[in-house]
């Protein structure tokens, strides 16, 4: 199934936007992969396979706190490539092939933040007499250009996924077999299911945490067996 | 110099700034450009023909790091220090004071508490069938805390100014902090296994078999080598070698 030039383009603006949600304005969490994933799957006009993708990166999110300086994979617009990717098959088929092109580009989303932060951090030693002169010019033309920068390196890192998604469909999509696929899909939504569980036990810890997740786990787990 | 503070300061065009505190995030600063950009309404009447105004600009660009939702109390606490005459090398001394606490803080609030717990209900919503109306629903909720912690961060700070550490011992806040691990904790328990039933409606037989000994697996692998292993690579890997039983086993 082809993505017409138009859609490309509104997941491109999309994937931009999530990509500057994620650091630079204005953290409102449209990064996360539970919003960019759906909302990606609304603009194809597959709001199924969106939820479906958002959930599983939404797990692999969880092993990952974004605390200070510490370096991390970006999973916001990696969920829109993988989206992109899984719109070819329909259902369940196109999750592990949508992980695959999804875990790839939040790879280059991760090291793309970090060369964004080198270049700010360029600027800002090149302004330095000028910052400590108190110049308010200056330093409005910095914080302007990181936005930018950031905002270019959203729409790259959200162009090379879709790149990657489109060249996924084309060479894998019915070469794989039924079998590889549901190899794929087991493996895809078992790393998912094992990252996020082990994410949400190292945030909890081994402190009085542990009982209230216990309770949950069991409530969580009666309701499942109840519906 | 000393200038009376305003009875009116600008407060939303500084919280709107605020929004944009990490756009120039380096290595050298960290937050301290945005922190300089969103300072600047607050203090753009400070006297002394502009030596002061730029004086503390300079001042409110230097480095900077904490949890970006509470750069605001910051923000605000050390412009109306600026208007109260403090002198440069205390409001200086206040900043780097204020980082350790607002990063502690933000991060056990936000980034441990009140974001996993709303995207897990998220999760729980999805997973019992309200599709979009959760991931909405997700975006509403958090965000009333999101701007409300902000809004309130930036006004504490310019009504305490120097004082601003009583803001951080304020009932509300201590209370919020201490509900929101266990809430995070029982949110999460809940949503993983209601998670993974949403999963396996789409496979059948062996394949649920094979999925749960993989996330069992997969569980214990990650927490074993926590210090080395991602759950990225461990993805990747596991995706790598599908694809390699798929090839050979067709």
């Amino acid at each position: 199934m082809s993505i017409s030039i138009e859609i490309q383009l509104i997941l491109l603006a999309w994937g931009t936007l999530v990509g500057l949600d994620l650091v630079s304005v204005p953290q409102m969490m449209i990064a996360r992969p539970i919003v960019a994933g759906p909302i990606a799957g609304a603009i194809l006009g597959d709001v199924a396979t969106g939820l479906q993708l958002g959930v599983l990166f939404e797990l692999f999110q969880y092993d990952i706190l974004p605390v200070g300086a510490v370096r991390y994979p970006e999973y916001g617009p990696a969920t829109i490539a993988a989206v992109s990717a899984a719109h070819a098959a329909t259902g369940t088929l196109g999750l592990g092939l949508g992980a695959v092109v999804g875990l790839i580009t939040a790879i280059a989303g991760g090291a793309s933040l970090q060369a964004v932060r080198r270049l700010n951090t360029r600027a800002v030693h090149r302004a330095a007499a000028a910052l400590e002169a108190g110049d308010p010019r200056v330093l409005e033309r910095l914080h302007v250009a990181g936005i930018l920068r950031d905002a270019a390196r959203a729409a790259l890192v959200t162009a090379i996924g879709l790149t990657l998604a489109q060249l996924a469909r084309g060479s894998l999509v019915g070469t794989v077999s039924f079998r590889g696929v549901v190899l794929l899909n087991v493996a895809a939504v078992g790393a998912a299911l094992a990252a996020g569980t082990a994410g949400t036990l190292r945030l909890v810890g081994r402190g009085p945490g542990l009982r209230w997740f216990a309770a949950g786990l069991v409530g969580g787990a009666a309701v499942a067996w109840l519906r | 110099m000393r200038a009376a503070a305003p009875a009116r300061p600008p407060l939303a065009r500084s919280l709107l700034r605020l929004f944009t505190v990490q756009g120039s995030w380096n290595y050298e600063r960290m937050q301290g450009i945005g922190m300089g950009v969103a300072e600047q309404p607050l203090i753009r009447d400070l006297s002394g023909n502009g030596s002061a105004y730029r004086a503390a600009v300079a001042r409110a660009a230097h480095f900077f790091n904490a949890h970006p939702y509470l750069c605001g109390l910051a923000v605000g606490a050390t412009a109306r220090a600026e208007h109260d005459g403090v002198p440069p090398e205390q409001v200086e001394r206040l900043r780097t004071a204020l980082c350790g606490p607002l990063g502690a803080l933000g991060d056990r609030l936000v980034w441990a508490g009140w974001l996993p717990v709303t995207s897990g209900l998220a999760l729980i919503g999805v997973a019992l069938g309200l599709r979009l109306r959760a991931v909405i629903g997700f975006l509403i909720v958090y965000n009333i805390g999101h701007v409300a912690l902000r809004w309130w961060a930036l006004r504490a700070g310019w009504t305490y100014g120097g004082r601003v550490a009583t803001a951080l011992r304020e009932p509300v806040l201590q209370r919020a902090t201490t509900l929101s691990a266990p809430a995070m904790a029982l949110v999460m328990g809940a949503a993983l296994p209601l998670v993974a039933q949403y999963f396996t409606g789409g496979f059948i037989g062996w394949t649920r078999a094979a999925l749960a000994a993989v996330a069992a697996g997969g569980f214990a692998l990650l927490w074993w080598q926590r210090a080395r292993l991602t759950g990225l690579r461990f993805g990747l890997v596991l995706l790598a070698l599908a694809a390699l039983g798929g090839w050979l086993w067709r």
